[in-house]
Parts: C-alpha cells; sequence; structure tokens
C-alpha cells in the first residue's frame, strides 16, 4: 500500500524539473506581461492600473492593422514559393535514380542555419540600390536601365522580406516533406507499378495524399513562425510606409524603442490572439478535407 | 529495489538542482557587476592634514562603448589604491540591460554611460544622482554650450557629464575638390557652401561638369543632421512643435535632391564611405569621430583631405556618464566623473584617440597645435571650435530622439518621393500621435 503511493511521488519528482521551469521562465512572464498590459509603465516609474485601456488603444490602432496585414502578405509571399520549391525538390531527391542526394540537401539546408540577423543584413547589401549587387546585374544584362529603388516600393520591400523567408526556410521544409515521403510503405508504389500508373499518376494519386499529416505540420508550424516574423524584416527595416514592419517588429518598436512597455505587452496579447486564430482556421481547414 | 528507489529519486534531485543551479550560475557570472559592498566604501585613507587625501576603494563602470577601458586605466594609474571594474556591453541591448538593473536594484554600477540616442529618457529617472549637488557645476562652466546641458535634467541640475563633444564638419578629398570647385583651400570651400541657396547653385555646377558622375553632397538628409539640434525641441509643454524652420530646411532638401546636389547615399552605407574615399561625393558632412570611415590603409589618406565649416554647427552622439543614485561608492564615483571632465583626461584622450573635448579650455589651448595625419596642416579645432561652440544648449527630454527619427523617415522619404510639405507633416503627425499618445497633437 504504502509502497503504492510512494512511487506515484516518484512521478511527480521526474516531471517535477520540466514543471518549475516552465513556471519561472514561461508562465511567470506571461502573467506579468498580462499584468503589465493593464497598466500604464515606462519602465523608470512604477507601473500605474489603468484596466482595459491598452486593449481599447489596440482596437483602434490601424499601425497594429497595418502591421497584421504586413505579416500576412509576408507569409503568404514567402509560404507559397517555399512550399512549392520544397515539395519540388523532394519529389525528385527521393527519386532513386538520383547521384548525390545527401549532397544535396545538405545544401538546400544551408540557409537555414544561417542566422536571420546575416541573412537581413547580407540582402539588403545585395539589394541597396545604387551598390547592390542584384541591379549591377540587371543593369549588366540590359533588363532594367535604371536602377531600381526596391526598398523604396513597399511591394518590393515585401517581397524581398518573403524571399529572405523562404530562402531560409525551404530547405527545413525539404528535408520534412523528405522523411514524409520515406514513411509512405513501398508496396503501395510497387501496387501501382504493376496496375501500370506512370510516375506523375504516382505521385499525385498516392505521394500526396499521404503526404497530408506532413502538410499539416509545416502548414501550421509555418503559419505560428510566419506570424512571429521578426528579426530578419528588422534587419531590412520598417520600409516606405511602414510596409514591412511586421506585428512582431511593432511589439518590439514600442516597448522597447518608446520604452512604452504596457502597450507592448497588450500588443503582445493581440498577436498572441491572431496567431491562435489563424492557427484554428489553419486546423479546421485541413480537418475539413478529410 | 530500495536502491534503485535511492537512485531514481536522487536523479530527480540533480535534474531539479540543475535548473536551481542555471539560474544560480546566471547571477554568478555577474557578481563582478555588483557594486562593491560598504565595508570598501570610504573612498579616501586619512593623510596629513593640507595633502590631497589617497583614493582608495572599487568602481564598476558599465558602458557599450570600449575606449572606456582607457579611461579606467588612466583614472587607476593616478589613483593606484583605485580598482576599476569596466563592463562593456556593445549594441542596442544595452540600454534595456541598464533600465532592467536600475529597476530591479540587483548587480547595479556606480558608474554607468548613456548614449545622445537615448539620454533624454533616462537623465530624469529618480535612479541618477544629482551631480550639481556634488558641485559639478563650476567643472564645467568653460565647457561648450551644448555638452554641458545635454546632460541636464527637467529640474535643471546636472546628471551626467561627457567627456568628449562631437562635432560634424564637411570632409572632402583635396584633389576633387580641387578640380571641381577650384580650390582646396578650407576657408575658401567655407565660405563658398555657407549657405544652402549657394550650396545649390555650386552644386548644380559640379554635377553639370562632370557629366552628372560628381555630386556635391552625399545626401540631401544630412540637413536632418545639422537641423536636429539648431532647432526648437520637438516637445514643448506636452504638445508637439514642429519648428518653422523645419519647413525651410525640408525645402532645402527637396531642391538639393531635384538638382541632383546630392549622391543619395545613406550615412555610414558602404556606397557613403566608398564616394567619401573616391571623392564622387565631394563634400561629406561628417562628426569628428567618423574618420575611420577613411581608408588610411598604408598611410595613403595622409594629408590627402581637407575640412570646411557647414553653414551651421552640428553634432552627432556622444556618450554621458552619470552615477547610480544609491551607489554605496558616490563619492569615489564622483571623483571619476570629475577626472573625466578635467582638461587632464581630456588632453589626454585627444592626443591618444583624436576625439574632440567637451572642454572649450581644451579646445583653446590645443587649437593651434592639433593635428591629424589626414588633414595635413590644417587644424581642424579651429574649425570646430567655432562651429560647436555657436551650438544652443538644448537640455534633452524624453521624447526628442525618437520623435527626431520619425521625421527622419517621414520626411526621407518625402523627399525621395517629392511629396508636399504638408502631406509630410500630416504623416508625421499620425506617426507621433500613435508612437507617443501623450505628446498632444493638433
Amino acid at each position: 500500500m504504502n509502497s503504492k503511493i510512494n512511487k506515484s511521488y516518484f512521478g511527480y519528482l521526474f516531471i517535477a524539473p520540466f514543471f518549475i521551469g516552465f513556471a519561472v521562465f514561461g508562465l511567470t512572464p506571461i502573467l506579468y506581461t498580462f499584468y503589465l498590459s493593464l497598466t500604464k509603465w515606462d519602465g523608470f516609474s512604477d507601473p500605474v492600473f489603468t484596466g482595459w485601456d491598452n486593449y481599447v488603444r489596440i482596437v483602434q490602432d490601424a499601425f497594429f492593422y497595418q502591421a497584421v496585414l504586413n505579416t500576412l502578405i509576408i507569409w503568404v509571399i514567402s509560404i507559397v514559393p517555399q512550399l512549392i520549391i520544397a515539395l519540388v525538390l523532394a519529389l525528385i531527391l527521393n527519386e532513386k535514380f538520383i547521384k548525390g542526394k545527401h549532397f544535396f540537401r545538405a545544401v538546400y539546408y544551408f540557409p537555414h542555419i544561417i542566422t536571420p540577423i546575416t541573412l537581413g543584413v547580407m540582402f539588403s547589401l545585395m539589394f541597396d540600390w545604387q551598390t547592390g549587387s542584384v541591379n549591377k546585374l540587371l543593369m549588366e544584362f540590359g533588363w532594367v536601365s535604371e536602377p531600381i529603388n526596391w526598398f523604396n516600393s513597399p511591394w518590393w520591400s515585401r517581397a524581398i522580406v518573403g524571399l529572405v523567408i523562404c530562402w531560409q526556410y525551404f530547405g527545413f521544409n525539404l528535408i520534412v516533406f523528405i522523411a514524409g515521403l520515406q514513411s509512405i510503405p513501398s508496396e503501395v508504389y510497387e501496387a501501382a507499378e504493376v496496375d501500370g500508373a506512370s510516375k506523375l499518376q504516382t505521385a499525385w494519386w498516392i505521394t500526396l495524399p499521404m503526404l497530408r499529416p506532413v502538410f499539416l505540420f509545416t502548414f501550421i508550424t509555418s503559419v505560428i513562425g510566419g506570424l512571429q516574423l521578426f528579426d530578419a524584416p528588422l534587419m531590412l527595416g520598417n520600409g516606405p510606409d511602414n510596409a514591412t514592419r511586421t506585428m512582431v517588429m511593432y511589439l518590439y518598436e514600442t516597448a522597447f524603442k518608446n520604452f512604452d512597455y504596457s502597450y507592448g505587452s497588450a500588443i503582445a496579447y493581440a498577436i498572441f490572439i491572431v496567431v491562435m486564430f489563424f492557427t484554428l482556421v489553419t486546423a479546421k481547414a485541413s480537418k475539413l478535407k478529410e | 529495489m530500495k536502491k534503485s528507489k535511492w537512485f531514481s529519486m536522487m536523479l530527480a534531485l540533480v535534474m531539479v538542482l540543475t535548473i536551481a543551479a542555471g539560474c544560480g550560475n546566471n547571477s554568478g557570472s555577474n557578481t563582478g557587476n555588483e557594486p562593491s559592498p560598504a565595508g570598501n566604501d570610504p573612498a579616501q585613507t586619512d593623510t596629513p592634514a593640507g595633502e590631497p587625501k589617497a583614493l582608495e576603494g572599487k568602481l564598476v563602470v558599465w558602458t557599450f562603448f570600449d575606449q572606456v577601458k582607457e579611461m579606467g586605466l588612466k583614472f587607476e594609474e593616478k589613483n593606484p589604491g583605485v580598482e576599476v571594474e569596466v563592463n562593456i556591453f556593445p549594441g542596442d541591448q544595452y540600454q534595456t540591460k541598464l533600465l532592467s538593473a536600475m529597476q530591479s536594484g540587483d548587480n547595479v554600477p556606480d558608474v554607468f554611460d548613456l548614449e545622445r540616442g537615448y539620454i533624454g529618457k533616462f537623465i530624469d529617472a529618480n535612479f541618477i544622482a544629482d551631480l550639481s549637488a556634488m558641485g559639478i557645476e563650476d567643472l564645467l562652466k568653460d565647457y561648450i554650450p551644448y555638452v554641458r546641458e545635454l546632460g541636464r535634467a527637467a529640474d535643471g541640475t546636472i546628471r551626467a557629464v561627457s567627456d568628449h563633444s562631437s562635432p560634424g564638419a564637411f570632409w572632402y578629398l583635396r584633389e576633387n575638390a580641387k578640380k571641381y570647385l577650384g580650390t582646396d583651400d578650407p576657408e575658401k570651400i567655407g565660405e563658398m557652401v555657407n549657405s544652402w541657396d549657394k550650396i545649390i547653385e555650386l552644386g548644380k555646377k559640379v554635377n553639370a561638369d562632370s557629366g552628372g558622375k560628381v555630386f556635391l553632397m552625399q545626401n540631401a538628409g544630412d540637413l536632418f543632421d545639422i537641423g536636429a539640434y539648431n532647432t526648437e525641441p520637438w516637445v514643448k509643454e506636452g504638445k508637439l512643435n514642429i519648428d518653422p524652420k523645419w519647413k525651410t530646411y525640408y525645402e532645402t532638401q527637396q531642391q538639393i535632391r531635384a538638382n541632383n546636389v546630392d549622391a543619395k547615399l545613406g550615412f555610414m552605407s558602404a556606397g557613403w564611405g566608398n564616394a567619401l574615399n573616391d571623392g564622387t561625393a565631394i563634400l561629406s558632412a561628417m562628426p569628428a569621430w567618423a574618420t575611420f570611415m577613411i581608408d588610411n590603409k598604408d598611410d595613403k589618406a595622409v594629408g590627402k583631405f581637407g575640412m570646411a565649416k557647414s553653414p551651421e554647427g552640428f553634432y552627432t552622439g556622444g556618450t554621458y556618464r552619470g552615477i547610480y543614485e544609491k551607489s554605496p561608492n558616490k563619492e569615489l564615483a564622483y571623483e571619476f566623473i570629475k577626472y573625466i571632465a578635467s582638461p587632464e583626461w581630456q588632453e589626454y584622450n585627444l592626443g591618444k584617440t583624436g576625439n574632440m573635448p567637451g572642454s572649450g579650455k581644451v579646445y583653446q589651448d590645443n587649437m593651434d597645435t592639433f593635428k591629424v595625419n589626414l588633414l595635413g596642416d590644417q587644424n581642424p579645432m579651429k574649425v570646430y571650435y567655432e562651429l560647436v561652440n555657436a551650438m544652443p544648449g538644448i537640455a534633452p527630454d524624453k521624447y526628442g530622439e525618437e520623435v527626431l527619427s520619425k521625421w527622419r523617415k517621414v520626411a526621407g522619404q518625402g523627399i525621395t518621393n517629392n511629396t508636399s510639405y504638408d502631406d509630410v507633416v500630416a504623416d508625421f503627425k499620425k506617426e507621433v500621435k500613435n508612437a507617443f499618445p501623450d505628446i498632444q497633437v493638433d
């Protein structure tokens, strides 16, 4: 009897480290942020309780809505080519006759290892309208006569940010897709071969449907990751008319540049709600198809 | 069985402790940052009457700037009983780190640095000691007015002191100036560009003469730096205040851009550095500390540059030093501040790093002798002193720099897109209203 109770204590002990760690480094800041969002605090004096004022402000904040929209636009610009490139390359690299697969997988994964800050700096140098290599190349080939001022156009700026993200993450998604492809049992393919299915038919009717769980995984992670875009766009700046200011950049600017910690906290909660909303939509949409 | 129970319990304990140890390590590695215990405090030891007392104790200094190490070493050299521990936190996160340390009161430095960009946010905080009460005003009497006033809080007391000024002027490659302006004499060039109208006319000529390849200035945006501290504060009595001078600056900037007077290169960008070194932008408006952008490999730029007065004086940046109000070493910290405000340190620093002094006396004493090898025979301090001494002394406030950066952004975009001044002001007001709801905007 006694020993049974003791055993259950061990269980708690073993899971305790995580919960203690989470309570101290996860839960406390989350709750404290919520408390701050109900106050007015510049970091210098003591927080003053103001109730829902910050949330009322955020509902009327056109700049916040713009940041949400920017984030979504940049996310769409980056996710669509990213998943297509990753999938196509995964299908190709999964073929038996391809030589040097491991080499290519490693090479495509490289951008994911580079820190986003470095990527941001690299792309901002490449796309500098006067000294950047991209304009130099375009002019060398005679495709444009005048250098294009990339970062003076809202859509070019967003496209470049999208490109950075796409280039950074397609390798990661590629690896996930390859793992998914390899988990598809070979019997199904053999049966298809016996039935005389072509390569394209196999890909369309077998591979893609069986990859659905993997799709769901990459999609949801990229929704969560994509909506929290921060470091790479930060290095590329806010863009003209704040066209590339994402939600998290807006949070950072408010809290750590303008020292408005309380409103920054409210923005953090608003971002949480936006991310939750889109994650739920994604999850729901993918379930509907099943 | 029992043994394995013990083993699992120990294992669980170890896992829990690992987390705790994580926290412990964190604070442990910072112990060096704690101000020294009060036991060390009495900063001075008794000596026979009449002789200055020898200083003793340990000071902890926080900065983002690596040259502060040298400052600490020189202070130690002068006061053998003192140890100065300099902790450097490079980058933007310094101010957040400083703020949270000051808020919590843990791991706090005795002396800390504040950069021009955010001094206004910190200067009125209750954790910065009042240096006026400690007698600093006397030492700052002959200071450059703008340098002194930037350390003043809203209540009129000095809270921070800088050991340098950051004066700016037009730097130019002599060879190119001779070719396109007809002279490389700093005084003559200074006269040729002493008003914006003259600059625009001259700029048109330079661009035409060079077949569109050479520009008189680096960027119309240079006027933001020049206008920044020659205009009224952005916020007056809680209201947004747009100095009418900004309209004149903006229209000048538009003309500069429209007439190809500027090379449209961003300050400190790669293209900007190239244009400075190859002279495709003849005049580069830059502060004294930016000369590291000049490529002087194997002394190839020695004597190649000249420096002329800009139409108005300006400065860029600056590092200020304050004392933590609750520091147990306040007296010793004050001695350190006194030292950096003294001509002794500033003369040494001028010779060692070329950083311009904050003290007007050091300017006057050295302006006939101090040389920078890039400038050949020219005495830069004369030019700087005249420009910088005439600048208005303005106390910082918590909004100034952030509002200025909004103006830079909106007006900078306006110049590129040739937007009207009224539209720029409307956009600017929107940005300010949103970022700082406390400021009244009409």
